[in-house]
């Protein structure tokens, strides 16, 4: 795992309907420690997709840099794993197939990557469903399987785009929850986008208000792990920090 | 009320026991039409002929070797045609559904060809390489080429961006992509494509064949109209049906069933 920094990142692109240039992202700088866990919230509109995806590569960079590891990065590479809100899976795939599809890349042999099928469909309870299509499961054991194939890849950072917001409340919190048990077993590098306040303030260690484009404020989330919403749900510290952050979140 | 509900319950059991009765089924009430037309006696029977004559017919072409010899003579023919139309299409489709230029410099021009149907060509063709088998194999490649390579085109170009982004940040080259990812998307619409241009390649044969053939379905029902033998002319068009459902029943639905519907991409 390596460190992430953004150094006054910018998008700005021509809306053809406006007839006017957008700055989506504007100067953006953030520095996401080896290990750590930041969460990034922000109205709709305010970037945040737009920062994930200049980071994976998807959409060209219009000013500064993204680094992992004090590394420039240039298109889309595996040091970079993402979640994707819509999952993303390969539906012409088995479950273990989608989990393996990075080492397969990488050229890892059969036996090698029936280990780590193995290993990871354990990590997300799914070993039941390694044979199956993901078309066969619910939108709960999809993500699952997005958060794994994407860790069994070993990437030095994770990018997580909504990768919650499309499945039911009670999967959302039983995600959740076994996100911050991965997290707090492996310490991989997350980047975590959400619009949803208590989501961020659940997961991670930093949250990052954005807005309009900008870095509105960090707030730190000193709450104690392993955390859990039995416990959270009723807590004064969680309960504040939500309260402050979604103040922030309305200014902005 | 009870008898119906009686007879549709036995109908229920049957098909289940004997599934391939359920693919029979329907037909009984069209021949038990044909049947009673025929009794009333209303066309006389050399135009109208009824079931237990056509079954003789077909019984005493199958006996006398001219049946299986004409279709095996006109399903080698598709079969070939198919086979070489698909092997140009499915390459041609996959470039043209990739590459936006080639895409929009050949657009125009397939849906051209593409209307200028298989028949239409005959007259020309007959003209350039005679009452044979090259006329007859560039209908049919002609025929079948076109639907594969649309239908490529449109699966290529409808993939999901997003799976090809989760390759790419999974460490997936170009190529990697085009065979793990693009391709298996497209399957489902390179299918529907083989669907359309096998039915209609299988038309255009039968046309060809009646027009230039010497052997083969087409040819045994034009000829059976030179003698005046209705019946025969209906063995051909029942020979024909029966065999489609044989392709599309024991060849495409059981393809689309283990790729497409399996993946959840095709909806049934």
């Amino acid at each position: 795992m390596k460190n992430l920094s953004l150094e006054n990142l910018s998008k700005t692109y021509f809306d053809p309907y406006a007839g006017t240039t957008v700055n989506a992202v504007q100067d953006v700088s953030l520095n996401v420690d080896a290990g750590d866990f930041v969460a990034v919230v922000g109205p709709s509109g305010c970037g945040k997709t737009t920062i994930l995806n200049m980071i994976a590569g998807f959409v060209p960079i219009s000013g500064g840099r993204v680094l992992v590891g004090g590394k420039e990065v240039k298109g889309p590479g595996p040091d970079r794993g993402v979640v994707f809100q819509s999952f993303a899976l390969f539906p012409w795939k088995t479950v273990a197939e989608n989990v393996t599809f990075g080492p397969k890349m990488r050229g890892v042999g059969k036996a090698e990557r029936a280990k780590i099928a193995q290993e990871y469909l354990a990590l997300a309870g799914l070993s039941h469903a390694a044979d199956r299509y993901p078309n066969e499961l619910s939108g709960g054991m999809q993500q699952r399987v997005g958060v794994v194939r994407a860790l069994a890849n070993n990437p030095d950072v994770l990018l997580m785009d909504e990768p919650f917001a499309s499945v039911d409340a009670q999967t959302r919190m039983t995600l959740q929850e076994e996100l911050t048990r991965i997290w707090e077993e492996r310490r991989p590098t997350i980047i975590f986008i959400t619009h949803d306040v208590s989501e961020a303030v659940f997961l991670a260690n930093r949250v990052v208000v954005l807005s309009k484009g900008n870095v509105l404020k960090e707030v730190d989330i000193d709450l104690p792990r392993p955390r859990s919403w039995d416990r959270l749900v009723e807590d004064g510290d969680f309960k504040a920090l939500s309260n402050k952050v979604l103040q922030l979140v309305r200014s902005a | 009320m009870t008898y119906a509900q009686t007879i549709w319950g036995m109908y229920v059991r049957w098909t289940t026991a004997w599934p391939a009765l359920s693919a029979f089924a329907p037909f009984v009430p069209l021949i038990a039409l044909w049947g009673f037309v025929v009794w009333l006696e209303i066309f006389p029977r050399v135009f109208l002929p009824g079931p237990f004559e056509v079954l003789q017919t077909s019984w005493s072409l199958l006996y006398k070797g001219i049946l299986p010899a004409y279709l095996g003579d006109s399903l080698v023919r598709l079969a070939v045609g198919a086979a070489a139309g698909m092997a140009l299409a499915i390459p041609l489709g996959i470039f043209i559904g990739l590459n936006q230029r080639a895409h929009d410099a050949t657009w125009p021009v397939l849906l051209f060809f593409q209307a200028i149907g298989d028949i239409a060509w005959l007259p020309i063709l007959l003209v350039w390489f005679g009452f044979g088998l090259t006329t007859m194999t560039f209908v049919i490649v002609y025929t079948v080429m076109f639907p594969v390579i649309l239908n490529t085109v449109l699966g290529i170009r409808s993939a999901r961006p997003e799976l090809e982004r989760a390759a790419q940040s999974l460490g997936a080259s170009r190529t990697r992509i085009l065979f793990e990812v693009t391709l298996p998307g497209a399957l489902p619409n390179i299918i529907t494509g083989l669907r359309n241009g096998l039915g209609y390649g299988w038309r255009a044969l039968i046309a060809a064949e009646i027009i230039v053939g010497t052997s083969g379905i087409g040819f045994l029902m034009f000829d059976a109209r030179r003698a005046g033998s209705v019946d025969e002319i209906v063995v051909g068009m029942i020979v024909l049906g029966i065999l489609w459902y044989i392709v599309d029943s024991w060849i495409l639905a059981p393809i689309e069933r283990a790729t497409g519907e399996r993946w959840g991409l095709v909806t049934t």
